[in-house]
């Protein structure tokens, strides 16, 4: 009996240990369903972000003005100043704030926004909902003296516009992914009057970067403008109404429908489009050949409502920055084609337009709605040849 | 365990920045000598492409549009060999339904179902794919192509599809480029051995499987006593008595997994996973009180006849030629005999120790009555096709069955112990 015993307590151990030692292989943890799961867009890394409501009302209250409260860089000026109020705003900050929106300097941390809600695609940096009275006034005087001031619906105006009108999309329908407290800033790269850093600001319909490279200059892009509702939002804490891309989408439909129609067949692109081609990802992608009409070849006045619809891309940037980028926009108009696909009108889904310069890239997609169904709203992208990322590849 | 979830799963996926507009989808499944292929085409993007208001109005498309939805596709997809001849094409099912991903919710879509035959003596594993539907006219539609099957590759269906590239527009030279497809060679021995390692996966995750065996071989150690189960009858009884109920159990799910993948008999899933379920309570009844004493053989062959049947859907899915499902059919019995049998070797040693002690009276009720529990669970659950608390126990606590029979080891261990102390001071012998 002994014998007989130790020999199964032999076998007890021969049999567990292959059993273990076979383990992955009879039994699988995954279930056998095993759902894919569709349209997973956020990264590995980076936050997803939800917010209430009340939150993104109180960010909303507090961004609505353009006064700075900052003094301690009245004095500066340029590039200096905005060092001064991004190091303003970083005070304010918690040091494990200041370590999620400090990043180093990288394309792919700078390449880190997108044109979708952040509960679908993943930022760095803070959101907006994280950041309490004093942190968001010291973000606002920098947003503030980046950003062009006293024209309604463009510069920061527009970029508050766009705010509200997610927090439009938040209650009807889109949720907590929706609303300016899921928008989000990093600084990308240490502040410095000499090397390469960024500031991103980026939420659902709008991007915009601020790329510095010391003395050899700066980079806006890509930025992107969009917004959904396409009609009139208004802000509950100031009452002020907004029509963030309105203007842009008039200003392309007079550029086009000031065009003869020889003009217009040459530029009418032959594909259908339902989106951007240089949608956020599509990075350096510029097609090697321009397609459409030269500019140069028109007349002065339409070559003007050419310039038009630039401009509302270009001054949303403060003043004097907005100077220097429309003097070589314009120094390159003649060089510049302008395209289109559907309507000249850009009311109906699948209008489109494109402005490709020597440097310029604009394109504006008029495109099914997402929240607000059966409803169009505009997807825009400005892009820069040689100044994207400030010139990071 | 029912698999149908498998086939629905895969939906269009974005890339990390995303598209507001729902791709098309390219599902391929590799035959000996051609290619099925299931287009999944989102009507928003084909009605930009093709007109005729398919999206607006979608309701009776197919039989409105059908033979000219027909053209339209041939005409844009276009596999080519090696050696420049194009492949034959052709359009076969046509539905509308809805689909659904998180950056533009629903939206309805076509799903075509389109065969293309490589030229004769041309090798279906590799070919340019052109193919632009959608895309030669809408310059920002996207289309991912993958492998869904690929029987000689060792892919199953019953994996997640392996993307194989994406259709879009070159954006730097404006241009559109065909997809290079080459598929690592595949073998008739790699489809086999996939399908021998489908078996055993099928076993190692079929609970209900698994329980119904165990929990039948739990009485076969022991002799029948008037009404009630007696002693233990011997090693080389019981070993008869499992190899023949295995045997029986095997040659019954045998015949109708052979029926069954050959499509001559098909019943429908439900009835199936619930007699499976009864199968299980039978059994435990069974092991609690002898219900069918001497013929737990013909049970095992019956109940056999039932899980062959659950067995078969899983083959019957795969969509296979005869060649090719002649091998599935045996690979996967062959896998499924393989894990039964490492089953029955590692659980059976302990039961039979435990049989000769009288712990295995609480051991065979406890089994028993928790297999019972279970079974009745599943009942529900197949019943009201809702999942309940036991069985989501059971799905969760299914990945622990190691530490079940490293216990199940200790207590035959120590039992046998305690057994071997108590007889050899009453009856010193062996």
């Amino acid at each position: 009996m002994k014998k007989t015993f130790s020999f199964t307590i032999l076998l007890a151990c021969f049999l567990s240990a292959a059993f273990f030692a076979c383990q992955d292989h009879t039994v699988n943890p995954g279930t056998p369903g095993g759902t894919t799961t569709p349209g997973s867009t956020t990264g590995t890394t980076g936050t997803s972000s939800t917010v209430d409501l009340a939150s993104s009302l109180t960010v909303t209250a507090i961004m609505s003005s353009s006064a700075t409260t900052n003094t301690t860089c009245a004095s500066a000026t340029g590039l200096a100043k905005i060092v001064c109020l991004t190091e303003a705003f970083k005070a304010t900050l918690s040091s494990t704030q200041l370590s999620t929106v400090q990043l180093t300097y990288s394309l792919a941390n700078a390449q880190k926004w997108s044109n979708l809600p952040a509960n679908l695609s993943a930022r760095y940096g803070l959101n907006l909902a994280s950041l309490n009275t004093a942190q968001l006034t010291a973000f606002r005087n920098l947003m503030v003296a980046v950003q062009g001031l006293g024209t309604a619906n463009e510069g920061y105006d527009e970029l508050l516009g766009n705010l509200v009108a997610d927090n439009y999309l938040y209650s009807n329908g889109g949720g907590a992914g929706y609303g300016a407290g899921n928008f989000f800033v990093s600084i990308v790269g240490t502040p410095s009057t000499t090397g390469t850093w960024e500031i991103l600001y980026t939420g659902h319909h709008y991007t915009q970067p601020y790329t510095f490279n010391g003395p050899a200059g700066s980079g806006y892009t890509p930025a992107f403008r969009g917004v959904e509702p396409t009609s009139v939002v208004s802000n509950t804490a100031t009452n002020q109404s907004y029509q963030p891309m309105e203007q842009e989408r008039l200003a392309f439909a007079a550029m086009l429908t000031a065009l003869s129609t020889s003009e217009q067949t040459t530029a009418k692109l032959s594909g259908t489009y339902s989106d951007l081609v240089l949608a956020p990802g599509k990075d350096w992608q510029f097609p090697t050949a321009k397609s459409g009409l030269q500019v140069g070849s028109l007349s002065s006045d339409k070559q003007a409502l050419v310039l038009n619809a630039i401009k509302l891309y270009v001054n949303d940037l403060d003043a004097t920055t907005a100077a220097t980028v429309l003097a070589k926009y314009t120094s390159e108009l003649a060089n510049t084609y302008i395209a289109y696909s559907g309507s000249t009108s850009v009311t109906a889904q699948n209008d489109y337009i494109r402005i490709d310069g020597p440097s310029v890239w604009i394109e504006f997609s008029y495109q099914g709605g997402v929240v607000i169904r059966n409803t169009p709203h505009p997807h825009s992208v400005w892009r820069d040849h040689t100044t994207d990322y400030g010139g990071t590849k | 365990m029912i698999f149908t979830g498998i086939l629905m799963g895969f939906a269009s996926l974005q890339p990390v920045w995303a598209h507001p507009m729902p791709n098309s989808v390219v599902l391929l499944n590799i035959h000996a000598d051609r290619i099925d292929a299931e287009l999944q085409i989102p009507l928003v993007e084909l009605q930009s492409a093709w007109g005729h208001a398919v999206n607006d109005s979608s309701a009776g498309l197919v039989e409105r549009l059908g033979p000219q939805l027909r053209d339209y596709l041939k005409s844009h997809i276009r596999p080519q060999s090696p050696d420049g001849r194009f492949w034959t094409v052709s359009v076969g099912d046509l539905t509308i339904h809805e689909s659904q991903n998180p950056i533009v919710g629903v939206y309805r879509e076509l799903t075509a179902q389109v065969q293309m035959v490589p030229p004769a003596g041309e090798d279906v594993r590799q070919f340019t794919f052109h193919y632009d539907a959608v895309l030669h006219q809408v310059r920002t539609h996207k289309i991912l192509v993958s492998v869904r099957q690929d029987w000689a590759g060792g892919q199953l269906a019953e994996a997640e599809p392996a993307q194989v590239g994406e259709i879009s527009l070159d954006i730097v030279n404006d241009r559109l480029l065909p997809l290079a497809v080459n598929l690592a060679s595949g073998s008739t021995w790699t489809g086999f051995w996939s399908m021998v390692k489908l078996g055993t996966q099928h076993i190692a995750e079929g609970t209900d499987h698994l329980l119904f065996l165990l929990v039948l071989l739990l009485p076969a150690p022991l002799l029948v006593a008037g009404r009630r189960w007696g002693p233990f009858g011997g090693v080389g009884r019981g070993s008869i008595r499992l190899l023949q109920i295995v045997s029986a159990f095997t040659l019954g799910h045998s015949l109708t997994l052979l029926l069954g993948a050959l499509g001559w008999v098909r019943l429908p899933g439900q009835p199936v996973e619930i007699l499976i379920a009864v199968s299980i309570l039978v059994s435990a009844l069974h092991a609690m009180r002898p219900l069918f004493p001497g013929r737990e053989t013909w049970v095992a062959a019956g109940f056999g006849l039932i899980h062959g049947l659950a067995f078969a859907g899983t083959l019957s899915n795969l969509q296979l030629d005869a060649g090719p499902m002649a091998l599935s059919i045996l690979g996967f019995n062959l896998g499924i005999e393989l894990m039964q049998l490492l089953v029955i070797l590692l659980t059976m040693p302990w039961l039979m120790l435990l049989s000769r002690t009288p712990t295995y009276t609480y051991v065979r009720n406890g089994g028993a009555l928790l297999a019972g529990v279970a079974a009745i669970a599943w009942i529900v659950e197949r019943l009201t096709e809702r999942p309940n608390a036991v069985t989501h126990l059971l799905e969760a606590e299914r990945t622990h069955v190691g530490w079940l029979l490293a216990g199940l080891a200790l207590l035959a261990g120590w039992a046998s112990w305690k057994n071997s102390r108590s007889a050899s001071v009453k009856k010193p012998i062996l």
